[in-house]
C-alpha cells in the first residue's frame, strides 16, 4: 500500500494562480480598456496596456514592464473593474515568474 | 557612447532581485518631501521651545501644530481613498501619485503631531492618539516593505508549482504517477497467482469429449455449458514439464520486514519520488496561499489601525474640547 499522506491534507490547497494556457486565454480576451492600469496602485504613467499585453506571455520584456511587474504586489485592486471579468494579477505573476527565471538563466 | 548589445535588446530585461529599486524620481521627490516638511517643523520646534515660556501641547504653536498634524493626516487617510473610489478623469499612474502623497502627509502627520505633544506625554488621551498614530504609521511602512518582498516570494512558489512550459505541474505529475501506477499495476497482475479452486479446474481442465459438439453458441454438452470455442478445447491447459510453475516456492517470495521490497512503493519504481514532488508543490501552493494572506490581511489591519487611530484622535478632541471650551468665554 502506497502511503502518500496527500489524503490528510486533501482539499486545503487552492490554485490561487493561473497557468500559461489560462493566462494566454485571458490575454486574448482582453479588450484593451485600460480600466485594470487605472485601478492599480503600483503602474506609473510609462506603462500601455498593448505593450503589457504583447510582453506578458513570451518575448522580450522592456524596462517599464519589467518596472512594472516588479512594483505588482497582488493586491488584485485591477480584478474588480475588469469589464470582461478577466485577473490581470494573474497575468503579472507569470510576467513576475518569467523574470525570476530568466534571472536564474533558466 | 557605446552601442547596447543587441543579444541583451533581444532578450530585454532579466531578473528579479529581492532589493530592486524602480521609480527613483517618485523616491527622491517623497524623501526631499518629507525631510523639509520634517525639517521646518523642527526648525520651528526647537526655535519656539528657545524662545518661548510657553512650550506645551496647549500653547499658540501646539494648536497650530496639531491642526498642520491633523491636517496632514486626514489628507493621508481620505486623498487616496477618495482617489480609489473616484473614476472621473482618471489617468494611468494617477493612484500611484496619490500613494506615495499618501506616505508622505501620514509621515509628515505623525511628525507634526509629535511637536504638538511638546515631550508632554501625561495626558492620556492624547498619549494614546499619538501611540496610535505611530503604529498606523509603522504598519504603513512595514506594509510597503511587504508590498516588494512577499509578491517576490509569491513569484518564487509560483515557479515551483509551474513546469518550465507554464502549466500545472501538479496535474502533469499526476499524470506521470498514473501512468507509473498503470504501468506496474499491470506487470503485478501478470505475475498473480490464479485462483486454486476446484471450479477454475474445472474450467480450465479438459473436458473429454464423447459426442458431437454443436455449433450453436454457446457451446452445449449434454445441457453443460462449454465457455471455451471448439478449436480451444484441443489445446491442453495444462502446464507442460518445460513451462514453469507459479505456484512453486521461488514464486512465493515473502520479503522479511527489513528487506527494501517492504519499502512503501517498492514494487512502484519512481512512484515514491513523484509523490514527494507532490507534496513539495502542495508545500509550495500553501505557502503561496499564506503569503497572499499576508498582503491581504496587512492592508486590513492598517485600515483597521486607521480607524483606532480616528477613534483616540476624536476622544481626544472631546477631551481637549471639554476642557478648552470653558476658558474661551474669559
Amino acid at each position: 500500500m502506497l502511503r502518500t499522506g496527500l489524503k490528510r491534507n486533501a482539499g486545503s490547497v487552492v490554485m490561487l494562480h493561473k497557468t500559461v494556457p489560462q493566462v494566454a486565454q485571458e490575454l486574448h480576451a482582453c479588450i484593451g480598456c485600460n480600466e485594470c492600469l487605472l485601478a492599480c496602485p503600483a503602474a506609473t504613467g510609462d506603462i500601455t496596456i498593448d505593450v503589457l499585453n504583447r510582453e506578458t506571455l513570451s518575448g522580450p520584456i522592456s524596462t517599464s514592464v519589467a518596472r512594472f511587474a516588479r512594483s505588482c504586489y497582488q493586491c488584485g485592486a485591477c480584478i474588480a473593474p475588469c469589464p470582461v471579468g478577466l485577473h490581470r494579477d494573474a497575468m503579472m505573476m507569470w510576467l513576475k515568474v518569467r523574470m525570476l527565471r530568466s534571472g536564474r538563466g533558466e | 557612447m557605446a552601442a547596447p548589445d543587441p543579444r541583451q535588446q533581444n532578450k530585454g530585461e532579466t531578473g528579479y532581485s529581492w532589493l530592486f529599486f524602480s521609480g527613483v524620481r517618485a523616491w527622491f521627490l517623497r524623501l526631499v518631501v518629507i525631510l523639509l516638511g520634517i525639517g521646518l517643523g523642527g526648525a520651528f520646534y526647537v526655535w519656539y521651545t528657545q524662545h518661548s515660556n510657553d512650550a506645551s501641547p496647549d500653547s499658540l504653536a501646539g494648536y497650530a501644530y496639531a491642526i498642520i498634524g491633523t491636517i496632514f493626516l486626514l489628507l493621508a487617510a481620505f486623498l487616496y481613498a477618495l482617489r480609489r473610489r473616484s473614476h472621473n478623469k482618471r489617468t494611468i499612474g494617477q493612484l500611484n501619485t496619490s500613494l506615495n502623497l499618501h506616505i508622505c502627509f501620514g509621515i509628515l502627520g505623525l511628525a507634526f503631531l509629535f511637536f504638538h505633544s511638546f515631550g508632554n506625554f501625561n495626558p492620556r488621551t492624547g498619549t494614546y492618539a499619538l501611540y496610535g498614530m505611530i503604529a498606523l504609521t509603522i504598519s504603513g511602512v512595514v506594509g510597503r516593505f511587504l508590498d516588494r518582498l512577499v509578491p517576490r516570494l509569491i513569484a518564487g512558489e509560483v515557479h515551483k508549482a509551474l513546469t518550465a512550459r507554464g502549466d500545472d505541474r501538479i496535474e502533469t505529475i499526476s499524470h506521470e504517477l498514473q501512468a507509473i501506477v498503470i504501468h506496474n499495476t499491470q506487470d503485478l497482475r501478470g505475475f498473480t497467482p490464479l485462483p486454486n479452486t476446484k471450479s477454475h479446474q474445472a474450467a480450465t481442465s479438459l473436458v473429454p469429449l464423447s459426442g458431437p459438439i454443436s455449433n450453436d453458441f454457446p457451446f452445449l454438452y449434454k445441457d453443460q455449458p462449454l465457455h471455451t470455442p471448439w478449436d480451444l478445447a484441443y489445446i491442453s491447459l495444462e502446464a507442460t514439464p518445460q513451462e514453469l510453475n507459479r505456484e512453486e516456492g521461488h514464486y512465493r517470495f515473502i520479503p522479511d520486514k527489513k528487506s527494501e521490497l517492504m519499502r512503501p512503493g517498492a514494487f512502484m519504481p519512481g512512484a515514491q519520488e513523484h509523490i514527494n514532488e507532490l507534496q513539495e508543490v502542495e508545500r509550495a501552493m500553501q505557502r503561496e496561499q499564506f503569503y497572499r494572506y499576508i498582503v491581504r490581511y496587512w492592508r486590513v489591519f492598517h485600515v483597521m489601525l486607521a480607524l483606532l487611530t480616528l477613534a483616540l484622535t476624536l476622544w481626544h478632541l472631546i477631551y481637549a474640547a471639554q476642557l478648552l471650551l470653558p476658558t474661551f468665554p474669559h
